[in-house]
């Protein structure tokens, strides 16, 4: 019986293990149905905790007042430069005539409805799947950077792989744009600092702290300029061919409860059948109300 | 009144995930880290007072819904909660009767758990960590958290059951 039961767990195993698997149906039925039990626990307790937080806030909001408004100063000389530079890159574009930009991404929004409670996998997942939309590998991101990818899509939900997940799969192609562009990868965390790791860097390239890191745009899905963190070390990795950078993350991947899913590139063209129909449905009503004055008319 | 202890489970399953991560000590500052097991707790108190088979059968249950849900390998936790449910399910009426016998037997059962997951992590290659590394900030606060969770809980567990079968509680 034992053993029988052995087996049967490797084999399972072996099957999740198993690269480029789909949900199975009765995985996204209990997914899906364990999903909205969740999202009516979770809403409640994420007021409660968010009230929780707001009484602390209130602490500090006299400090706080007063750095942001040294930092409105700022903004306002920040935004005639944006709108400069928006003007010139619009001209600049014109010029070459680029139709689409790796940067264009569309945005879903997305609750987060539980969390892994074992500390071994970096996992969450959130309130909306395949019927809205969402695919595999998507990027998803809080408002402060990137915390990870979509990592398995049922029908209403879906579940996200953060960036501090340990499994060996958990890569991501990300950049360091200084004088030249650097590429590597985020894989996992540090298991002594707790940061992320930015690896597969080129010995000869130096990189430095401080240094933004964000995501390349490279692979699949994901939109470049993604903002992922900050470099606090760099190291040169055991084989000595290449440097490993330790990044403190800017999203915060403690305190998630709304995240966003993006999505490379597809913004544009939505928007332009939506304007289309748009246009159709208004000709259809000038057309109706025509018939109905001639009518009323008639009488 | 049937389907009293599987929403029970079911609530303290879906509780694991969602409350419970909202407010966790570790994502608010603090070093230690609590790994809640209380649907497991609930499973082994009912194979020890209800019977092996009773432990059983809800353990392959919720074990393939935490597998589904909370885990991205399959059969970790259906194989583990299954196997350490049938193996701590004394359900003599010697144990039954000192709820300190129940007592240590799901806290074992729980340590057991633990190591279980923790070495088929560490053999799947999700985790890499040493035993060392999170002895002090996560097995061992989640012993204490789990133990004292079933010390409450205990009691009253079992003078449900004894109100639902119509048994005596001696």
């Amino acid at each position: 019986m034992l053993l029988v039961c052995l087996i049967f767990l490797v084999g399972l195993i072996g099957y999740s293990l198993s690269d480029q698997r789909n949900l199975s149906w009765p995985e996204q039925f209990v997914q899906d149905s364990v999903g909205t039990v969740q999202s009516i626990f979770s809403r409640p307790a994420y007021l409660l905790s968010n009230s929780i937080d707001a009484v602390n806030d209130l602490r500090n909001v006299y400090q706080e007042n007063q750095v942001l408004k040294s930092h409105l100063d700022e903004y306002a000389s920040l935004q005639v430069e944006l709108g400069e530079l928006q003007r010139r890159n619009q001209e600049l574009e014109d010029m070459t005539d680029m139709e689409e930009d790796l940067l264009d991404y569309s945005v879903r929004n997305a609750m987060v409805i539980h969390r892994s409670p074992d500390r071994w996998n970096e996992l969450i997942g959130i309130n909306q799947g395949a019927q809205h939309g969402i695919e595999e590998d998507m990027a998803v991101m809080t408002s402060e950077g990137l915390i990870g990818k979509i990592r398995e899509v049922s029908q209403f939900s879906s579940s996200v792989q953060l960036l501090s997940d340990q499994d060996a799969g958990n890569r991501i192609s990300a950049m360091v744009d200084a004088d030249e562009t650097v590429y590597g990868f985020m894989e996992g965390i540090d298991d002594e600092s707790g940061h992320l790791r930015f690896t597969k860097v080129d010995i000869d390239i130096e990189i430095e702290e401080g240094q933004i890191v964000s995501t390349s745009g490279l692979g699949g899905v994901f939109p470049d300029g993604l903002v992922i963190g900050e470099i606090v070390n760099v190291e040169t990795d055991e084989f000595g061919l290449s440097q490993t950078a330790l990044v403190e993350p800017s999203a915060n991947f403690y305190h998630l409860d709304y995240v966003m899913i993006i999505e490379r590139s597809a913004s544009a063209m939505e928007d332009f059948d939506a304007v289309e129909e748009n246009e159709e449905d208004a000709a259809l009503e000038e057309l109706l109300e025509n018939e109905q004055d001639s009518e009323e008319e008639g009488e | 009144m049937r389907f009293a202890l599987p929403a029970v489970m079911f609530l303290l399953f879906i509780l694991e995930g969602t409350a419970f991560q909202i407010f966790a000590p570790d994502y608010r500052g603090s070093e230690l880290q609590f790994i809640p097991r209380f649907m497991f707790l609930l499973i082994l108190m009912t194979g020890i007072f209800r019977g092996r088979s009773h432990g059983l059968f809800y353990a392959v249950i919720f074990g393939i819904l935490y597998d589904i849900v909370y885990s991205p390998v399959l059969g970790v936790y259906t194989f583990g909660i299954g196997l350490l449910t049938y193996l701590f399910s004394m359900s003599t009426s010697y144990i039954k009767r000192r709820l300190g016998l129940v007592l240590l037997l799901v806290l074992m059962a729980v340590i057991g758990f633990e190591y279980y997951v923790y070495g088929m992590m560490s053999l799947l290659g999700i985790t890499s960590l040493a035993h060392e590394a999170i002895f002090t900030t996560r097995l061992l606060p989640s012993f204490i958290m789990n133990g004292l969770v079933a010390a409450l809980m205990v009691y009253p567990v079992r003078s449900w059951f004894y109100s639902v079968d119509g048994l005596d509680d001696r």
